[in-house]
């Protein structure tokens, strides 16, 4: 199953890597840029629509 | 050298810009491809016309975060359930850095979106259920979410929990939506914020709280006694304040955890990566500690401003950043020369854009009352500092310049104008003014500062600090004068006064008897038994919305809660109280708004000259006409709109009536108390209001019909009506004491651009103002755009995006409001000056 | 009244109020209940005098102080 930390856009913390930021790049009609979500590291990416292979 | 002739073709292209007025196209051609991109990136986020523009969504993943923690902690205090609440959603809510951006933080998950505060008014959460166009795809998901948000909240709200203790009377009256508008909760408000407490960065003010736990929970381990009893509910507070200042620290920890992300594995560019790291090191260094540079002041201020609108709808935006920020500009460009002047207008610009682009979901009503905005956020520039001495400084005149710049409607600034004002600041007053903006609006110090130690007894020192808590009311920002809730909800439709002095308290549009009876006015033997009945509607209109608001206001701490804001008043933080609990040292600064005030005054003079003095009509006639409104008067309504004197002109018989209502409303406003035990004085203006209401106010003797926009302003003269020109209008208004008849009164003047350009016009608006200054008058602000212009924008929007005017407290862009409220505006008198 | 754009007849009571062109004025604006055009109507006379579209002022010219700026038109 593919998790969360498998992923590119997966950048774990510091202070615990059990969880992380996933990056990701947008571009609105008016406007680009980068949105962070806190996840779980080992959270299921299977249904991701945004999972880029690490 | 092809940079030096291009340079030139750009330097005479402006020129030719500025020729015709054209300052939007100005703008984008001398201001930096920074503040472009970013200026042109906003999503619009007022209403066009009452409606939201394509594209705008309400935000649902805030209130379903905030909701998981808030049942997970229910039964605890209220301001400790929502500490926990708001925490989490500080922890995940999606968070982004826009391309050039440099001031971080945002109150949304997406630039698009829009928030709104569900645990305020359970009509507003039924209303955005069914507002078409902002309910995010898939739709029939969020709708679902919706509903169940309803479902628990129903009830639950905090204006719920208030109808509940309401006099039903009192209730029904005042959701006719007749007699004024408001909500007495600080779940729609506004708060003033004391920057010199808050700059100790959270950090100190978590050592602050902690400390006070300590000594709280030693006292109660000692002798049992009565006083110790109300010490067992200050601790879940203090712990609410901690929570959310800690979780304020982490939020902009999130922010620079993303910002070094991007800085060591996304960004190509040096030099942006250079300031993605600096932008790191700001969100690590603030808001846990004091700001060290410009850009750490900014950012702080701009998380403390984020974070209150996480925990509620401030609707309005106190602010006073030139005096703020002032020192760390002249450390960066001046001293330390850090900063070059063009890099920190960038940083002043986006300051701007980032509060331009906060969007709060409105009702329909408040977003008619006010148009093309999310609220009136009215920044204070200028003034002087508690000594006395001129408060000026180069971020005064850079956040001048940056308006010009980024145009933005919102947030507008109000200038103090003092004696002690340099002519160069002056002149940048009034390039904004002749750019077409609207603002700043011109706030005369000296008069202001009397007036907010005459009603408050506010120290002098401490007066001096006033902010614009709104559009237009003055509050000190210091440890006891800081107003921590929206007390204007107290918000009067005050034409009804002398509609139902007209009607015996009967209000003919809502068909319903509103205030007392004062008896048939056929019946009255003179002028003074209407004028007497008008003081008792008065005092009748003024004693429900006072009341009302005072209970919400007590009630507060209890039915809605204010963790965060708590925790940056150091009242609060010093009692263990909530921010809203009127016994913790709020020495009051309440006021009724005033909308459609001027009305009564033409309405007054028209009968007593007509039907008193002249004897030319009966009141039977007069009454015949309004309950016809007017169709088939037509002549006797010309006659009452022409030949009877008119507010604005120099007119005793008009004035002399306008002063005697200004003064027994000042007589009530001692009478009325706040919770503080201080007084409730009037401040006339409009917002949108006079079109708001132009539906629910029937025919009035100035001429008035049922359905026609009210005047503008809060003191101005009748669109039109002030036919003797601009000096007779302020010497009408200067006819009055603006320091103890009223709180601030409300002045607009459109102006003619073309007699104003260039050197002379300066001189020209230079001495009007001194003619305003000597005549004592609070407040006066100037459109400044031609009819040709506005005529063209109504015809053809596409292509005036960006032309602001002023429509009240407030700027927005000419193409967002109403049709009505252009023409409204089109209709002011352009005063010519000379 | 008749509506100047579609020749629609009635009292002047069925044409809905709109608001007035300026208050010293015997224009006002009311709206058609047939083609719903907004049109500009003399109250004195109970007539539609025109049609009136976005960017049209049915009073002619703004509310100023003759002759003392040049965008005020007399």
């Amino acid at each position: 199953m593919a998790t969360c930390k498998d992923c590119k856009g997966f950048f774990a913390r510091e202070d615990d890597q059990d969880r992380g930021d996933c990056v990701m790049r947008v571009t609105d009609p008016r406007q680009a840029y980068y949105k962070a979500v806190p996840v779980e590291a080992d959270k299921d990416a299977s249904k991701c629509s945004s999972f880029r292979k690490r | 050298m092809g940079q030096s002739t291009a340079r030139t073709e750009k330097e005479s292209s402006v020129e030719e810009l500025k020729n015709r007025r054209e300052w939007w196209f100005v703008a984008e051609k001398t201001r930096s491809k920074r503040l472009d991109y970013l200026r042109k990136g906003v999503w619009k986020k007022g209403a066009i016309g009452g409606n939201y523009a394509p594209g705008i969504k309400i935000d649902l993943t805030f209130p379903q975060l905030f909701i998981d923690k808030w049942q997970e902690h229910e039964g605890e205090a209220i301001m400790l359930q929502k500490a926990h609440a708001l925490a989490h959603v500080l922890d995940n809510i999606p968070i982004f850095i826009t391309d050039n951006s440099q001031i971080m933080g945002y109150i949304g998950s997406a630039p698009h979106n829009i928030v709104w505060h569900w645990q305020g008014i359970s009509m507003v959460n039924e209303e955005i259920y069914n507002e078409e166009g902002i309910i995010p795809e898939p739709e029939e998901e969020s709708l679902e979410i919706l509903a169940n948000l309803n479902d628990y909240w129903g009830g639950r709200t905090a204006v719920d929990k208030l109808a509940r203790v309401l006099d039903p009377e009192d209730a029904v009256k005042f959701m006719s939506g007749a007699i004024g508008w408001g909500t007495p909760t600080s779940a729609a408000t506004y708060s003033t914020k004391d920057f010199d407490y808050i700059f100790k960065g959270f950090e100190a003010i978590l050592a602050e709280v902690e400390e006070r736990m300590e000594e709280t929970e030693e006292k109660l381990q000692g002798n049992p006694s009565p006083e110790i009893l109300p010490l067992y509910d200050k601790l879940p507070r203090w712990e609410a304040m901690q929570i959310v200042l800690e979780a304020g620290i982490r939020y902009a920890e999130r922010y620079a955890r993303l910002a070094r992300t991007l800085a060591e594995h996304f960004e190509s560019d040096p030099e942006r990566r250079e300031e993605l790291l600096r932008i790191a090191e700001t969100c690590e260094r603030v808001p846990a500690k004091p700001p060290r540079n410009l850009q750490e002041s900014l950012q702080f201020d701009h998380f403390v401003q984020v974070l209150s609108r996480y925990e509620t709808f401030e609707g309005a935006w106190p602010h006073r950043p030139d005096y703020i920020h002032g020192p760390y500009y002249d450390k960066d460009v001046n001293q330390d020369k850090r900063l070059s002047k063009e890099e920190a207008l960038d940083l002043v610009g986006e300051h701007l854009i980032r509060t331009h682009e906060v969007g709060i979901f409105a009702p329909k009503w408040a977003r008619e009352g006010l148009q093309g905005i999310t609220g009136t956020w009215v920044w204070t520039m200028g003034g002087v500092k508690p000594d006395g001495s001129d408060a000026c400084n180069d971020m005064t005149v850079a956040y001048m310049q940056a308006a010009r710049l980024v145009r933005v409607s919102n947030p507008t600034f109000g200038f103090r104008w003092h004696p002690k004002v340099k002519d160069e600041v002056m002149r940048e007053c009034f390039e904004c003014i002749r750019h077409g903006l609207g603002y700043p609006s011109m706030r005369n110090d000296p008069v202001l500062v009397a007036n907010t130690v005459h009603w408050y007894g506010h120290p002098v020192e401490e007066a001096r600090t006033w902010v614009h808590q709104a559009c237009m009311s003055p509050c000190p920002t210091t440890k006891y004068g800081c107003q921590p809730m929206r007390m204007a909800s107290a918000t009067a439709n005050c034409a009804k006064m002398i509609e139902y002095a007209l009607h015996d308290g009967y209000d003919p549009v809502v068909n319903m008897q509103m205030g007392p009876k004062t008896g048939d006015p056929r019946e009255f033997k003179d002028f003074e038994d209407l004028f007497g009945a008008w003081v008792k509607q008065m005092e009748w209109l003024r004693n429900i919305l006072v009341r009302t608001v005072n209970l919400g206001r007590v009630k507060d701490p209890e039915f809605f809660g204010r963790p965060f804001l708590s925790a940056i008043y150091e009242r609060a933080v010093e009692t263990g109280t909530d921010a809203c609990d009127p016994s913790n040292g709020d020495r009051g600064n309440a006021w009724v708004t005033g909308f459609t005030w001027v009305e009564n005054a033409d309405s007054l003079a028209a009968i007593k000259k007509f039907v008193y003095d002249e004897k030319k009509y009966t009141m039977d006639e007069v009454l015949d006409a309004l309950n016809a409104n007017w169709v088939g008067y037509e002549e006797m309504r010309l006659d009452f709109v022409k030949n009877a004197p008119k507010w604005g002109n120099d007119d005793d018989y008009v004035d002399d009536l306008m002063v005697r209502c200004l003064r027994e409303v000042s007589r009530h406003s001692k009478e009325n108390r706040c919770p503080s035990n201080n007084t409730w004085p009037l401040l006339p203006e409009n917002v949108s209001g006079n079109i708001h209401y132009a539906n629910l106010v029937g025919a009035l003797p100035n001429g008035r019909r049922l359905g026609d926009a009210l005047y503008d302003g809060g003191i101005s003269p009748g669109p039109g009506l002030d036919k003797k020109g601009p000096t007779a209008v302020l010497k009408s208004c200067g006819k009055f004491d603006h320091v103890t008849d009223g709180r601030a009164f409300l002045l607009n003047q459109r102006l003619s651009p073309t007699q104003l350009s260039g050197e002379k016009g300066y001189q020209l608006w230079k001495a009007y103002m001194k003619t305003w200054a000597d005549l004592g008058l609070d407040h006066v602000q100037f459109n400044m755009v031609d009819d040709a212009t506005l005529r063209a924008a109504q015809k053809d929007p596409e292509k005036y995006q960006e032309v602001i005017v002023r429509v009240a407290g407030y700027s927005a862009h000419f193409v967002d409001i109403s049709r009505k409220t252009q023409d409204n505006i089109i209709q002011r008198t352009v005063q010519g000056l000379g | 009244m008749k509506c100047s754009a579609c020749a629609f007849e009635a009292p002047i009571g069925k044409f809905r109020y709109l608001y007035n062109a300026r208050i010293d004025s015997s224009i006002t604006m009311r709206q058609c209940p047939q083609c719903e055009q907004w049109l500009a109507v003399d109250e004195l006379l109970g007539e539609a005098k025109d049609v009136v579209n976005p960017g049209e002022a049915p009073w002619g010219k703004s509310a100023g102080i003759e002759g003392l700026a040049e965008d005020v038109q007399v």
